[in-house]
């Protein structure tokens, strides 16, 4: 489904990103983890199609994103960190414009379970002024999910939610995997991503350090000792510090 | 706790001016800058360093220009007409102030003041005295620009100290009596005055002015005489003068006089004279606003501030900002979730502009206009004035194009925070840039086309002399061909016209985004404006020509084969659609790449 080669951003002379490659199959998680600046976010907006990529190949589907890019941006669906909304459009309006965006006939239909889904259908007459950062949040994932995409990138999906949310956010991105979408998130969360990731990558100053499925990576950095968590593997890798 | 206070103030100065210089690596900035600085020199530096100023003004006063040279003692009548007309001038602003005064009074401190400030040990008292000192800084800018502008003006003080002096004097005092009026009147709203009880009262108190003092003047002075023996804007200004020093006018006035005084003083004796009166002004104001502040409970201001600071920073396009009484509306048409994706953003972005703009309200207002002609044309007395106001529509026509594309935002200039988003739509860049353009296209085509109803039904060939082309060109057939092909160009026109803003947004976000925030100005940003405008013009110009040629062209050869004016007009004007449309196009595809290369968060750092 998504498949990275020789992936780098630069912007200017400094480099995010450097030879990343990767794929995610249907139905795998990949968690994207590492310090502050490691270039997470950077390497999720060249994924998306929203900033072009300096070097590398991204193929979404089948459809390589920088000579198809409609093709490829047709099955996938972004959730960045901060929901980015419409001030003056209505939760419903929201999804009324998505679909058209999308082309999804009879949205109303897919509409009002997704919103009952998210708890959010008693705020679909509200702007999203009046709604709390994780209802927003919530608002800018019925967006996302409206057109049912095969594809699916979190920026940190999970800042912000309360312990309600972070399980229903979990329970929603393990169905669509389940479901058959690849998805790769990035969190800082590692417990939490442990319970939702079937690979890691970790990423320190652009560069890969580790992947694999997170047996793989523990075998890696365990040295020996059973059950490290993920939290201890990530201390390791990165040498505990962000440089 | 001041000094923590300049501290942030000195800091955040500095790596303002550091980042626009680092900026000016890139080539579109050092241009603007250039540009900027050019004219600066031309028009306002250049000529003072040179005494060019002073050499013009005695041009001027050779070729018996009314005002007589300055630096000199200027004589008294003089500067008396400029300290009336200059005093009117405050006085008026000052009244707009107390009539039009709509928002809750707020200090304008930022969304980060707030968050760091207002938490802090820091008396309420300390935070408004550092607000008012903040906004000197701004008003000594304010008043060197403005002393740069005005090295021209004859009639002010000969001395660039003094006149800078002046005009920080009248600048600080202004603001500071705006910033009283906002919190007098928040107070008296929060007390219980209503909007338009205020206005009503405001006003009153200035007519029963007006009317005393007129009833005071002598009986020969209550109109101005024009009876040709002087100069009509003398008697003119004679007469206001002396209206404006009859009391109790006079009274009124009097601190804009006061205040006004330093800045005409043509020596420094008479500067230093005159600055203490100023000063009183300038004091009674600082009283009367630290004190209406500190007044207000603590809470409310601190709220004010948080939503001073919100609506502020969604009119620079940033963060959403939620008003209470927003609800939100149903969408201007059905949208089915199939069908051009194009229109998914002129029905979102109709919605972000005032409900009344739709077709209902539209219609009403081309069936007054056809009424009002109608009604006109049947009434000879009006006849004549119909004629008179057949040019007004057209002369509209021309400004809603030229300067509608910087009032009809709902495109991509609103839309850059979400940029991101849009960019992840299965949409070409294109498809983005021509969706988003659609809602202004849409409102100033409905505009020009109310516009060119209303010259069509005004126009009268009979009242103006034609000659024979024009007769032919106006006879009432060619007449509705010429309508039908103005109203079939308007939009591309229009169009072409958005693309220019919307270009610049995309191509200099950074300035864009400056010039929308508050302080954001410099000489780059200057130059860019002048850099906007001219290419403004010069698009319409560029766009506007090979369609131009296209229809003299298909009218010349329509007239060489003997064939009717109609007919060449029609031709001319389809030839000229088809080219706009591929101007258009071009520019569309332009954007739309340069859209899909946009990266927001990289433009916003130096
Ligand atoms: N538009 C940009 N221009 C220049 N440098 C950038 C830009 N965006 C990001 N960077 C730099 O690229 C590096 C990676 O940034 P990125 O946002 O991808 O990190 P991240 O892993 O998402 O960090 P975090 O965990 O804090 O979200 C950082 O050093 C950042 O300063
Ligand atoms: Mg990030």
């Amino acid at each position: 489904m998504i498949e990275v080669t020789g992936l780098a951003k630069r912007y200017g002379d400094f480099t995010a990103v450097r030879d990343l490659s990767f794929t995610v199959g249907p139905g795998e998680v990949l968690g994207l983890v590492g310090p502050n600046g490691a270039g997470k976010t950077s390497t999720l907006r060249c994924l998306a199609g929203i900033i072009p990529a300096t070097a590398g190949t991204v193929r979404i589907g089948g459809n390589d994103l920088a000579t198809d890019p409609v093709a490829a941006k047709r099955t996938l669906a972004f959730f960045p960190d901060e929901p980015r909304l419409f001030d003056y459009l209505t939760v419903r309006q929201h999804l009324n414009f998505v679909a058209r965006v999308y082309g999804v006939a009879h949205h109303e239909a897919l509409a009002q379970p997704l919103l009952e889904e998210l708890e959010i259908a008693d705020k679909a007459d509200e702007l999203p002024g009046a709604l709390s950062r994780g209802m927003k949040q919530k608002l800018a994932i019925a967006c996302g999910l409206l057109h049912g995409p095969k594809v699916m990138f979190f920026d940190e999906p999970l800042t912000g939610l309360d312990p309600l949310g972070i399980r229903r956010m979990k329970d929603s991105i393990l169905k669509r995997a389940r479901d058959g979408a690849a998805i790769v998130l990035s969190s800082h969360l590692l417990h939490l991503l442990e319970e939702v990731c079937s690979h890691v990558l970790i990423l320190k100053k652009g560069g890969k350090i580790a992947a694999g499925t997170i047996a793989e990576v523990a075998a890696r950095f365990s040295q020996g000792e059973a059950d490290v968590n993920l939290e201890e593997i990530f201390i390791r890798a990165t040498g505990g510090s962000e440089n | 706790m001041l000094s923590a206070l300049l501290y942030l103030r000195l800091t955040s100065l500095r790596n303002w001016v550091r980042q626009r210089v680092l900026r000016l690596k890139q080539p579109k900035y050092l241009a603007g800058a250039i540009v900027g600085a050019a004219y600066l020199w031309f028009f306002f530096l250049g000529p003072a360093a040179s005494g060019g100023g002073a050499r013009r003004k005695a041009a001027a006063q050779a070729a018996g220009g009314v005002w007589p040279q300055a630096g000199g003692a200027l004589p008294g009548h003089v500067t008396g007409v400029a300290l009336a007309i200059g005093a009117l001038v405050l006085l008026v602003v000052v009244v707009l102030a107390w009539v039009l005064s709509q928002e809750r009074a707020s200090l304008g401190f930022s969304e980060a003041e707030i968050a760091f400030l207002f938490p802090a040990p820091v008396t309420r008292q300390a935070l408004v005295h550092f607000r008012l000192v903040d906004a000197q800084l701004r008003s000594l800018i304010g008043a060197l620009f403005l002393t740069l502008v005005s090295s021209r003006w004859a009639f002010a003080s000969g001395s660039p100290v003094i006149r800078a002096l002046g005009w920080w004097l009248i600048l600080t005092a202004f603001n500071l009596h705006l910033a009283g009026v906002r919190f007098t009147l928040t107070r008296l709203a929060d007390a219980g005055l209503g909007t338009w009880r205020r206005r009503t009262l405001v006003l009153g108190l200035l007519a029963a002015v007006l009317a005393a003092t007129w009833a005071w003047l002598p009986e020969t002075q209550r109109a101005p005489v024009f009876d040709g023996t002087r100069e009509g804007g003398r008697v003119l200004a004679e007469w206001a003068t002396a209206l404006l020093g009859t009391a109790p006018l006079g009274w009124v006035v009097q601190p804009a006089k006061w205040l006004l005084g330093p800045f005409f003083a043509a020596d420094l004796r008479a500067f230093l004279v005159a600055l203490g009166p100023a000063l009183l002004v300038l004091g009674v104001h600082y009283v009367w606003v630290v004190r209406s502040v500190v007044s207000f409970e603590e809470g409310s201001i601190e709220r004010a501030e948080k939503h001073a600071a919100r609506v502020a920073a969604v009119r620079s396009g940033r963060g959403a900002f939620h008003d209470p009484a927003a609800k939100g509306r149903p969408g201007p048409f059905l949208l089915p979730g199939t069908g051009r994706p194009e229109l998914a953003f002129l029905w979102k972005n109709l919605l972000s502009t005032w409900s009344w703009l739709n077709v209902r309200v539209w219609a009403g207002g081309a069936v007054v206009i056809v009424a009002a002609g109608w009604w006109a044309r049947s009434h000879p007395a009006w006849q004549q004035g119909l004629a008179a106001l057949a040019a007004m529509p057209l002369v509209l026509i021309g400004y809603v194009i030229v300067a509608g594309p910087q009032f009809a935002r709902q495109d991509i200039r609103q839309d850059l925070p979400n940029a991101d988003i849009l960019k992840t739509y299965p949409l070409a860049g294109w498809q983005i840039v021509l969706g988003e353009m659609l809602t202004p296209v849409t409102i100033l085509t409905g505009v020009i086309w109310l516009l060119l109803l209303a010259a069509a039904v005004t126009f009268d060939p009979a009242a103006i002399k034609l000659p024979s082309l024009g007769r032919e060109l106006f006879a009432p057939g060619t007449r509705a061909v010429l309508l039908a092909a103005a109203a079939l160009l308007t939009p591309p026109l229009v169009a072409l016209q958005l693309l220019v803003p919307n270009a610049a947004a995309l191509v200099f976000p950074t300035w864009f985004q400056a010039t929308r925030q508050r302080g954001g100005g410099g000489v780059d940003i200057l130059g860019q404006r002048l850099i906007f405008f001219g290419a403004q013009l010069l698009t319409m110009l560029l766009v506007l020509l090979p369609a131009a040629l296209a229809v003299a062209g298909a009218v010349f050869v329509v007239r060489l084969a003997g064939g009717p004016l109609a007919l060449g007009v029609w031709l001319g004007a389809g030839g000229a659609l088809t080219i706009l449309l591929g101007e258009l196009w071009a520019g569309l595809l332009f954007l739309g790449r340069r859209f899909e290369q946009f990266d927001l968060s990289s433009e916003l750092r130096p």
